[in-house]
C-alpha cells in the first residue's frame, strides 16, 4: 500500500485496438483475448519504482465505441496520464486520432501527458499504419509515442512507465500541483507511525503488483 | 420443437461436455487477437452453460429449487400463458408474484417474451425479422458489430466459438435492429442484452424481445449520445439519497459520479455484474415489473457496499470506492438474499417517474434540451400489453404446449374450481400429493408457496377470485408435466414420483 505517488491514467482509443488487452498485460502480466468487452469502464492498478520511489498506477479503461464518448469524458478528470490507441493493422483508428485527442484535450487539465501507442505490432504482415506515421502525428501533437503488442508484451512496460517518467519528470519541474488531486496525481500515504515529511522516506519494501 | 426454449441443452447438465467439437474445429482458423485462451475442451459447462469466468456456477450464489417443486411451477406458468391475457388483466398480482419467486427455466425464454410484448409484436410483424434479416445491413455497423461478436459471454458454450451458432445469431439479431431503426444503429451494450436473450430463444423471438426492451422498458438507453442513461443515473441518486443517505454523502463527498459506477450495471441489465442464477430472477421481475427493478437492485448494491460507516472508513478516496464497486462482495449478490432484498427497497414506478421529471428539469436546465427524445419508458409488462392490446391469435403459443389429462381418472375436487378450465380441473391428480415445501419461499408471499396448506389467503388486498386461484394452486400442485418439455419424459414423469424429484429431469435447476 505504501507509495511515494499515485498517478491516474485513462486509456482511450476506438474500440477493438486492444485497450483492455494492453492493461491486463501490463498489470497482470498476461495476454487474454477472450474477455467481456468493456462497457463504462474497468480498472487495473499496480506498482512500479521510478527514481527509486513507489509509484502506484492506477489505470481506467473505458469503452471505445463512438456513442460511449459522452460518458467516457467523464473519466478525463483527475487524469494525469493518457494512453492513446490505436491499431496498426486498422487505419480507420489511426484516422480517429484526431477527434480523441481534440476529446482528451477538452476534458482533462492540460498538463496531462499522452503517450500515444500503435498496438498489434506482433501484426506486421497486416500493418495498414507505418511507424513513421505514428511517429509524426506523436511529434506533430506534442506526445510521446511507442508500438506495442499486448500479446506478446512488447514495449507495454514501457509504455506506462515511459508516461510515468514523463509525469513524474513534470513533478520534479514544479508544473503539476501535487496537492490538488484534480491533476491526477495524489502523495502517498503516511505511514501510520510516523508523520511529517513525504513519502521518500518510505523504502519499496512493498512488493509491485496488481494490489491496492 | 426445435423452437422450445432452453431445448437447446435439456436433460442432464451434468453430462455436458463443452466445447467439444465446435471449439476445436474453429481454433485453426482463428487469428492472433481471437484464440480461444487456454480453454480445455473438457472443461463442463455449468447448468447454464457457463464454462468459466465471473458467472460460473456456484452453489454459494445460488438456490436449487426442488424438481418436484419446479414441475409444480411450470404446470402453473403453462396455465398463465394459455390464458395470458386474462391472467395480466386480472391477477398480475399473482403474475408477479410468480416472477418474484422465479420463473421455471424451461419456459422462462417463453414467459420473457410473454412479458416484453415481444410475443404480441412477433405476431403482429410476421415475416419482419426475416426480411431484415435478409438484408444486407449497413457495413458501418456490421463492421463494429463483427468485432463484438466473441466479447460476450465468451465464457457461454454458446458463444464460445467464432462463427457458433451463438455468435452468428448474435450477429443477425443485433444486424436486424441496426435496419428496424438505422436512426439508433448498434450500441456495444445491447449485445449482452440480445446474448442474454438467445440464451433462452430463438433469434426471430430474441430479436423482438430486444426491440421490447430497447423501446419499452429501457428507451433511449442504446440511442447516440446515450442521454437516458445519464439521466438515469442522476435518478439512482436521487433515489440513493432516500434509501441510503450514508452512502449517498459518500459518493456525493469524493464526487462520484453515478455514469462511473452505474453504466454497465443498467445497460446490460446486471446481466455482467451478478452470478447468473440472480441475473435470471432479475430478469423475471424486471420484464414484469420494469425498469424499477433494476433501480431497486443498483440501490441494494449501492446500500449493501456502501451503507455504513466501517464499511466508508475503509474506502476513503474515489479510486478505492469504485474499486469497492466493482468488486460487489458475493453474499449480497446471492440469489436468495438480493431477490428479498430487491422486493423490500421502497421505490415504486411512480417513485422513478416523479425523480424523472424532476431530473429531466435540472438536466434541460443545466445542458439544454436533449437531443434523442426516447418514448416514454413503459413500466411493466402489464401496461406494455395495455398500450398494445394484443389479438387473441397473438398471444396462442406456438408451439403449442398441451397439458396431457392422465390416464387415470381424477378425483375432482368440487367447489372453488368452477371457474377453472376443463384442462385445469383435469390437472387435479390422482396422486394426492402432499405439498412439496419450497425451501427458498418469499418473505413477502402471502401464501408461504407451498409450505402452508391451501388456507385462504390473508384476505384484504386479495380478491375473491384471486383467492380462489391461490386455493387451487396449492391444491393442484404436481400435475402432469407439460409434455413438450424437452426434459420431461411425460409418460413416466406422470405417474412417478421418483422421476419428478429425480434431479436428471431438471432443466436447468
Amino acid at each position: 500500500m505504501a507509495y511515494a505517488y499515485l498517478f491516474k491514467y485513462i486509456i482511450i482509443g476506438d474500440t477493438g485496438v486492444g485497450k483492455s488487452c494492453l492493461l491486463l498485460q501490463f498489470t497482470d502480466k498476461r495476454f487474454q483475448p477472450v474477455h467481456d468487452l468493456t462497457i463504462g469502464v474497468e480498472f487495473g492498478a499496480r506498482m512500479i519504482t521510478i527514481d527509486g520511489k513507489q509509484i502506484k498506477l492506477q489505470i481506467w479503461d473505458t469503452a471505445g465505441q463512438e456513442s460511449f464518448r459522452s460518458i467516457t469524458r467523464s473519466y478525463y478528470r483527475g487524469a494525469a496520464g493518457a494512453l492513446l490507441v490505436y491499431d496498426i493493422t486498422r487505419r480507420d483508428t489511426f484516422n480517429h486520432l484526431t477527434t480523441w485527442l481534440e476529446d482528451a484535450r477538452q476534458h482533462s487539465n492540460s498538463n496531462m501527458v499522452i503517450m500515444l501507442i500503435g498496438n498489434k505490432s506482433d501484426l506486421e504482415s497486416r500493418r495498414e499504419v507505418k511507424k513513421e506515421e505514428g511517429e509524426a502525428f506523436a511529434r506533430e501533437h506534442g506526445l510521446i509515442f511507442m508500438e506495442t503488442s499486448a500479446k506478446t508484451a512488447s514495449n507495454v512496460e514501457e509504455a506506462f512507465i515511459n508516461t510515468a517518467k514523463e509525469i513524474y519528470e513534470k513533478i520534479q519541474e514544479g508544473v503539476f500541483d501535487i496537492n490538488n488531486e484534480a491533476n491526477g496525481i495524489k502523495i502517498g500515504p503516511q505511514h501510520p507511525t510516523t508523520n511529517s515529511t513525504l513519502s521518500n522516506t518510505q523504502g519499496g519494501h512493498q512488493a509491485g503488483g496488481g494490489c491496492c | 420443437m426445435d423452437k422450445m426454449e432452453n431445448g437447446r441443452r435439456s436433460v442432464d447438465t451434468g453430462s455436458i461436455r463443452t466445447l467439444s467439437s465446435s471449439h476445436i474445429d474453429d481454433e485453426s482458423s482463428l487469428g492472433s487477437d481471437s484464440e480461444i485462451n487456454g480453454f480445455a475442451s473438457e472443461r463442463q459447462a455449468d447448468k447454464y452453460g457457463f464454462i468459466g469466468g465471473a458467472q460460473k456456477y456456484s452453489e454459494d450464489t445460488a438456490q436449487d429449487i426442488p424438481p418436484a417443486v419446479l414441475r409444480q411451477r411450470e404446470v402453473k406458468w403453462l396455465d398463465m400463458l394459455n390464458h395470458w391475457d386474462k391472467w395480466m388483466i386480472k391477477r398480475f398480482n399473482k403474475v408477479r408474484l410468480r416472477c418474484q419467486k422465479g420463473i421455471p427455466p424451461a419456459l422462462r425464454g417463453r414467459a420473457w417474451l410473454y412479458l416484453s410484448g415481444g410475443k404480441v409484436k412477433r405476431e403482429q410483424n410476421q415475416g419482419k425479422f426475416q426480411e431484415l434479416d435478409s438484408q444486407p445491413g449497413d457495413p458501418k455497423w456490421l463492421d463494429v458489430i463483427e468485432k463484438d461478436l466473441h466479447r460476450q459471454f465468451p465464457f457461454h458454450e454458446m458463444f464460445v466459438s467464432r462463427g457458433g451458432h451463438g455468435q452468428k445469431d448474435l450477429s443477425r439479431v443485433l444486424k436486424a435492429y441496426t435496419l428496424y431503426r438505422p436512426e439508433e444503429g448498434y450500441c456495444q451494450a445491447q449485445a449482452p442484452i440480445a446474448a442474454v436473450l438467445l440464451m433462452h430463444m430463438p433469434a426471430e423471438d430474441a430479436f423482438w424481445g430486444l426491440v421490447q426492451i430497447c423501446e419499452k422498458y429501457l428507451p433511449g438507453y442504446y440511442s447516440p449520445g446515450l442521454e437516458a442513461i445519464q439521466l438515469d443515473g442522476e435518478i439512482l441518486f436521487a433515489l440513493l439519497r432516500r434509501v441510503s443517505p450514508l452512502a449517498f454523502r459518500h459518493l456525493e463527498k469524493h464526487k462520484i459520479d453515478p455514469i462511473l459506477y452505474m453504466t454497465e450495471w443498467f445497460m446490460c441489465a446486471f446481466s455482467r455484474t451478478l452470478p447468473w442464477a440472480s441475473v435470471l430472477r432479475v430478469w423475471d421481475m424486471f420484464l414484469c415489473d420494469g425498469v424499477k427493478i433494476i433501480f431497486r437492485v443498483g440501490l441494494v448494491l449501492l446500500k449493501c457496499m456502501l451503507g455504513t460507516r466501517e464499511k466508508l472508513k475503509a474506502c476513503q478516496g474515489q479510486y478505492e470506492t469504485m474499486e469497492l464497486l466493482r468488486a460487489i462482495e458475493p453474499r449480497y449478490m446471492q440469489e436468495g438474499f438480493l431477490v428479498q432484498e430487491i422486493l423490500e427497497v421502497p421505490v415504486t414506478a411512480r417513485d422513478v417517474e416523479r425523480e424523472h421529471h424532476t431530473q429531466l428539469k435540472r438536466w434541460k436546465k443545466n445542458r439544454g434540451e436533449l437531443n434523442f427524445k426516447p418514448p416514454p419508458r413503459m413500466h411493466g409488462a402489464r401496461i406494455i400489453m395495455l398500450a398494445e392490446p394484443p389479438r387473441r391469435q397473438d398471444l396462442q403459443q406456438n408451439p403449442t404446449i398441451v397439458l396431457e389429462v392422465p390416464q387415470t381418472i381424477p378425483q375432482l375436487q368440487k367447489g372453488k374450481e368452477e371457474k377453472k378450465s376443463k384442462k385445469k380441473k383435469s390437472m387435479k391428480k390422482s396422486q394426492p400429493t402432499e405439498e412439496i415445501p419450497n425451501p427458498y419461499p418469499l418473505l413477502s408471499d402471502p401464501q408461504s408457496s407451498s409450505t402452508e396448506p391451501p388456507a385462504p389467503p390473508p384476505g384484504n388486498s386479495v380478491t375473491p377470485e384471486a383467492a380462489a386461484q391461490t386455493e387451487t394452486d396449492s391444491a393442484g400442485e404436481q400435475k402432469t408435466p407439460p409434455t413438450d418439455l424437452p426434459s420431461a419424459k411425460e409418460s413416466t414423469l406422470q405417474r412417478s414420483t421418483q422421476s419428478l424429484s429425480s434431479t436428471e429431469q431438471d432443466t436447468y435447476l
